[in-house]
């Protein structure tokens, strides 16, 4: 009989400092997955909880973690050769093929930006969508993550960065990111598809605005946040209406999520 | 008109203000009655009294406005009064036997309150047979749970039911329901640990709170009863105080023989000199030591049994006022 | 295969059964209710009739047998996650056919709903026999006819508890060799087909988002104190949570649980960050109200509930379920009129 509660040992190959208080961590592993799927990643006697794939390559996993608690502090502890245990990855993720030709807008919110990296990445490589552009919203210039690509993408003319607090040492955009909807290219509007990801009173509003805009619910995809306990549609604790998060989501359409009421 | 008052007050009358009438003095141990008694009580206080009843303080009834000379009448009558208190000794005719020792109170305990850790009514009742005829001035009360509803801390034996509860880690589902209600509304005695409730054992106060919020039985009652004994609280007119915590987690039996003992303690020492000295000044004479080891003679305590071992009453003292000016 | 046994005979019957099966059923629990001097009907090893307590209806449902309130799921020693075992012994639990139904909607949860069944429930559930206890008049609290749960054909062996005999009817041949000396007697086992207590279920679909935002929920708000004792009483309740512990002082080795969980206790739903859905008592209570009688149904084609009645028998604040749902299907029908 199948254990689907039995995790496996991966290896952590390196540890890259993102802010300071989130790490992206490289794992040793060939798994196939999608953007936006995520993994029950554990430490023995600290916990286990799901984490978003953020990237993969061919025997790497990237998942990058903010240290918030119990197992994540835990996870912390850990240093490059150490063990981690994982199941999964689990969910639906973003399927590529539903963006073909379309001008893709990606809205990500702090960690948000996390399960949409990889989708990023993909359509800057694949040139099967019309045209890309991201809108990238974070706390204050310190919780920046993927610095590097982030300012790649930047200074490509890819993408739109904001934080909602700075210093005055910081140069560019500031204010919510709902403000900088209006830098999007949405001449046409009907071609546009929109992947919005973050925290949960970001995707509201942001979701608000699109509709306002005109945007038709099935060309806006959202990942879900809940609280998970097994990833595998037994525990309950994702479910809303009939839905269960972490087997239809976390990436849902959003004509589909509106409708999931609490 | 020629009255042996010292006769008549060991009856259970009262010398009351207005000269030449009394009062009958009901005990109502742990203050549950029969209501069938209502209406005895109410033909003495129509036909004998003045149609009224008081509902004492220690919740007993008194009847005012009786003229002496009907005592030997209402003795009669309150015969089925007497018998109902399941005395091991005859009933006569005659009233009480004494006044007794003051009444010993209750509060409604678990025949009713969700609370109480045990039946006060039935622990009051039990008292009365072990301390009654006794004539000494004693205050008791039992209390359903540490709330003290009954307000034992100001009696000079309060007794408060607790008990242990007993944790199953098999039935716990961590929801800490009763961790925040001891720190929120008790002592904080009990934590959460990866997952699992630690009791503080000292902190702990047996009132069962823990047991009444878990929603899946892991914490559950101990199949023993306990008792917390809290001594020599009082009013009155030199050094009112609140009662101190004497015993811990004694069993049923040593609480009724450790009051017991209380009385033959008063006995030994008791001013004679005064009308009736009261059981806390008593042990202010003797101290506390001498007391304790008294009490406890023949007292086989329990293992878990903690006995204070020194007491420091607080309380005010009238002749404080001096420092006003 | 009907047989007709005495108590004695009876009581043969269970002591055969004790090297093969462990035998569960409504036992009381005396001194043990959450009050003092006060007992409660639990599920309880069986050896004798007179275990058995068949006049009150059991505060906890049988699930605790095969879905333990705190189960672990795995020892990881030397770095290793090991499985403990199980004791393999087959269970035989005497229950109502409300409780069989309950144990059908369970297995829909841990059986079918996902890519895969839940290996800890399977492998205990494998091992459970239904024994049923014949239930035709039910108690006050019960709908479970509204339900459509108060029939069965989830059974092994049926049992009609008489005063002097007991009627039995045996429709697994595994049990047959247990009987073999007994009286025959044909016997067909009864159902309730009315409550007193009568519950009116909105069809699927007839619930809209009106009734979400409905003001129907804010009296819940008001009276829910998030105890957790509907949940856990519930037998169709099947949530968890998974926990992780450290073993011994070396924190390298560590054990993981689940424990039941409930949707009407807090921290249910609470997320890293500080985020929580469904913080009123009142969500809550349509939360659970919803997955009941009305998303469990569009994911399985049946009520989750079984109208037991427990839910209603242990709230400490004398919430009624069945008068909740009442309330919704009102609502609905004042809404059609409109
Ligand atoms: C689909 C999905 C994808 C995710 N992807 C990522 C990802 O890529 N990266 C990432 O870092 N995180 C991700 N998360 C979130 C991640 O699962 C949590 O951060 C993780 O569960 C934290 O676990 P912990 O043991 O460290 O924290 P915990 O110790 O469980 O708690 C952390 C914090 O949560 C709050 N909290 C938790 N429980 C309670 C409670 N009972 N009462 C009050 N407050 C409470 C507290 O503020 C506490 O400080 C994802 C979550 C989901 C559902
Ligand atoms: S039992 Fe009653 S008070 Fe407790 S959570 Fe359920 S509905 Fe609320
Ligand atoms: S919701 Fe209430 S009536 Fe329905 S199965 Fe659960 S406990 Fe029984
Ligand atoms: S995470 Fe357990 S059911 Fe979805």
């Amino acid at each position: 009989m199948i254990n689907p509660f039995l995790p496996s040992k991966m290896k952590i190959l390196d540890i890259i400092p993102e802010t300071e208080i989130d790490q992206t961590f490289v794992l040793a592993g060939r798994k196939p997955v999608k953007p936006g799927q995520f993994f029950q990643l554990s430490v023995p006697g600290a916990g286990e909880a799901p984490v978003s794939v953020s990237d993969f390559e061919d025997d790497k996993l990237f998942v990058t973690i903010r240290k918030v608690g119990r197992l994540t502090n835990a996870l912390f502890a850990l240093a490059p050769g150490d063990y981690i245990f994982a199941r999964g990855p689990y969910g639906n993720g973003f399927d590529y093929r539903d963006y073909v030709d379309s001008d893709l807008k990606v809205i990500a919110g702090g960690t948000g930006l996390a399960p949409v990296k990889k989708v990023i990445k993909h359509f800057i490589a694949n040139k099967s969508i019309a045209s890309l552009e991201v809108l990238l919203g974070f706390k204050t210039p310190q919780d920046i993550l993927y610095r590097r690509e982030v300012r790649a993408w930047v200074d490509a003319g890819l993408a739109t960065l904001t934080v909602d607090k700075a210093g005055p040492d910081w140069s560019g955009n500031t204010g919510l990111i709902t403000g900088y909807l209006k830098n999007l290219d949405l001449s046409n509007l009907e071609n546009c598809k929109f992947i919005v990801v973050g925290p949960p009173i970001m995707i509201k509003f942001i979701t608000i605005e699109l509709l306002l805009l005109q945007v038709p619910e099935e060309n806006i995809w959202v990942s879900l946040e809940r609280k998970m306990s097994c990833g595998l549609g037994k525990c309950g604790h994702c479910k809303i209406g009939e839905t269960y998060v972490c087997l239809e989501g976390p990436a849902f359409r959003f004509a589909r999520a509106r409708r999931l009421l609490d | 008109m020629s009255i042996n008052t010292k006769k008549v007050i060991k009856n259970a009358y009262r010398i009351s203000k207005v000269r030449g009438q009394t009062a009958l003095r009901i005990r109502v141990p742990g203050g549950h009655i029969e209501t069938r008694f209502f209406a005895l009580i109410d033909e003495i206080a129509s036909r004998f009294g003045n149609g009224t009843a008081h509902i004492t303080t220690r919740q007993g009834l008194e009847l005012p406005g009786i003229d002496f000379e009907r005592i030997p009448e209402i003795n009669k009558m309150i015969r089925p009064l007497l018998e109902s208190l399941g005395l091991d000794r005859e009933i006569t005719d005659d009233g009480y036997p004494s006044a007794g020792t003051r009444n010993i109170c209750a509060c409604i305990g678990n025949r009713v309150c969700t609370f109480a850790n045990d039946d006060t009514t039935a622990m009051a009742r039990e008292l009365e047979r072990a301390v009654y005829p006794n004539d000494l001035h004693f205050k008791i009360a039992v209390s359903g749970c540490p709330n003290d509803c009954i307000k034992a801390a100001l009696n000079d034996f309060g007794i408060l039911c607790t008990v242990e509860p007993v944790y199953d880690a098999s039935r716990c589902i961590a929801c800490s329901a009763c961790v925040e209600t001891c720190a929120k509304a008790v002592t904080g005695a009990l934590s959460l640990r990866d997952f699992s409730v630690l009791r503080n054992r000292e902190l702990c106060i047996g009132c069962g709170e823990c047991i009444r919020k878990c929603p899946t039985g892991a914490t559950r009652r101990s199949p023993e009863k306990s008792y917390r004994l809290v001594i020599m609280g009082r009013t009155g007119r030199k050094n009112p105080r609140m009662a101190e915590t004497f015993l811990k987690w004694a069993d049923r039996e040593s609480i009724v023989k450790i009051i017991q003992n209380g009385y033959a303690f008063a006995q030994r020492h008791i001013d004679r000199s005064l009308e009736k000295e009261h059981v806390g000044y008593i042990v202010d004479r003797t101290g506390f030591a001498t007391f304790k080891d008294e009490v406890l003679q023949d007292v086989r305590l329990g293992e878990k049994v903690i006995v204070a071992k020194h007491i420091q009453w607080g309380g005010y003292r009238y002749t404080s006022d001096a420092g006003f000016r | 295969m009907g047989y007709q046994l005495s108590r004695e005979q009876f009581d043969r019957f269970l002591d055969r059964l004790q090297d093969d099966y462990r035998v569960f059923g409504p036992a009381l629990d005396s001194d043990k209710g959450a009050f003092s001097d006060t007992d409660r009907i639990t599920y309880k090893n069986i050896r004798r009739l007179d275990d058995l307590e068949l006049n009150r209806k059991s505060y906890f449902s049988p699930k605790e047998i095969f879905f333990p309130i705190r189960e672990t799921l795995f020892r990881f020693c030397e770095g290793e996650p090991t499985v403990p075992q199980i004791d393999d012994k087959k269970i035989a639990i005497l229950l109502r056919p409300c409780d069989s139904n309950a144990i059908d909607r369970l297995d829909a949860i841990f059986l079918e709903n996902g890519p895969f069944e839940d290996f800890y429930y399977k492998r205990r559930r494998e091992n459970v026999r239904f024994f049923l206890i014949e239930c035709a008049t039910g108690f006050d609290s019960c709908w479970c006819v509204s339900m459509n749960a108060n029939t069965t054909k989830r059974w092994d062996v049926a049992f009609r508890f008489g005063e002097d005999e007991i009627l039995v009817d045996v429709k697994s041949e595994e049990f047959l060799p247990y009987l073999d000396d007994c009286p025959q007697k044909p016997f067909e086992i009864r159902f309730i087909y009315e409550n007193t207590k009568k519950v009116r279920v909105p069809e699927v679909g007839e619930v809209t988002l009106d009734h979400f935002a409905h003001e129907l929920w804010n009296e819940y708000t008001a009276r829910c104190i998030a105890c957790g004792r509907c949940n856990t009483s519930c037998p169709t309740c099947s949530c968890f949570t998974v926990l992780d512990a450290p073993l011994g002082a070396e924190k390298k080795m560590g054990e993981r649980w689940r424990a039941w969980a409930g949707c009407h206790i807090d921290g249910f739903t609470d997320m890293a960050g500080g985020h929580t859905f469904r913080q009123s008592r009142g969500e809550r209570m349509r939360f659970k109200t919803m997955h009941k009688i009305n998303d469990y149904r569009k994911r399985f084609g049946k009520h989750q509930c079984v109208g037991c009645g427990r839910c209603d028998d242990v709230c400490p604040q004398y919430i009624s379920f069945a008068r909740c749902i009442n309330t919704l299907s009102d609502c609905i029908e004042e809404g059609k009129r409109k």
